[in-house]
């Protein structure tokens, strides 16, 4: 589970602006959230489902690491200890909102119950080229579906095709095995899966 | 087997696991739409475009730092 088992010390683009600003060029931090503010603010829109709920989260997640800077042991890369802190700002807040329970998805919900509606010829939208079927309308499905997700599966989801985490990354960001996050990964796709489906039949 | 089609898209199986795999879609018409559907759903996730940030945002956010750093000086 653990991304860095010996702890070297990583090495990335962002090392030398991290050791400048330790090093009392603070005001090179503007930077780093050049760097990020955009990737973290859709990161929250998908996770929060709300720009307003995104907007706290990326302040929230920057003020954090500002703070906290002057501890980062370059044992992880920043982006990978930036997104931890994002999603414990996330979270934090949402536990502070007394969200309803999670709901668990299971594999048996996305087996076909009627053996004879399986389908055995590839549907359009997964036979025509990417660009074709990738339509605003589509993204704006998608996302949707991304939000629907229960929040466990779709933190995973988010991080691993969409925010590119490895396996290994995502179980270090959220604190779960590997296993756990394959697990989610699948579920979390086969619900997509079917969001898609329905879009298409429906259209 | 449609437990681990993820684990198989992402590469994740041992060899053997995934010569069964594929031994299994080269018979089984369904398996094979369900695994490119699944991979189509991923590659259109992993597509999806990036929103810009609001600017009023973006300038509150870098407002709010650069005083963090002002007073951190």
């Amino acid at each position: 589970m653990s991304e860095n088992p010996g702890k070297k010390r990583i090495q990335d683009r962002d090392t030398p602006l991290i050791q400048a600003i330790n090093n009392g060029q603070v005001h090179l931090f503007q930077d780093l959230v050049k760097r990020y503010e955009r990737q973290l603010y859709n990161f929250g829109r998908r996770l929060c489902g709300d720009a307003s709920d995104a907007e706290d989260m990326v302040q929230d997640a920057f003020l954090n690491a500002f703070r906290y800077l002057k501890n980062f042991r370059f044992e992880t890369k920043f982006r990978n200890w930036l997104y931890r802190v994002a999603l414990s700002a996330c979270l934090k807040k949402k536990r502070k909102s007394k969200f309803a329970p999670e709901r668990e998805l299971s594999l048996d919900e996305f087996l076909p119950k009627d053996e004879a509606a399986i389908p055995t010829e590839l549907p359009g939208w997964a036979a025509q080229p990417l660009d074709q079927v990738l339509t605003q309308e589509l993204s704006d499905t998608i996302n949707e579906a991304i939000v629907e997700l229960p929040e466990n599966y779709r933190m995973v989801m988010v991080l691993r095709d969409i925010e590119g985490f490895s396996t290994s990354e995502t179980a270090h960001i959220l604190n779960l095995s590997e296993a756990n996050v394959k697990v989610r990964l699948h579920r979390a796709r086969l619900f997509l899966k079917d969001a898609l489906k329905i879009y298409f039949d429906q259209a | 087997m449609f437990e681990q089609l993820s684990a198989y898209i992402d590469s994740e199986l041992d060899e053997v696991t995934c010569r069964d795999i594929e031994r299994h879609l080269s018979q089984c018409k369904a398996c094979k739409v369900c695994l490119d559907t699944l991979k189509r759903t991923v590659a259109l996730c992993k597509h999806l475009d990036e929103a810009p940030v609001p600017e009023d945002f973006s300038n509150r956010l870098k407002h709010i730092i650069r005083q963090l750093a002002l007073s951190s000086t």
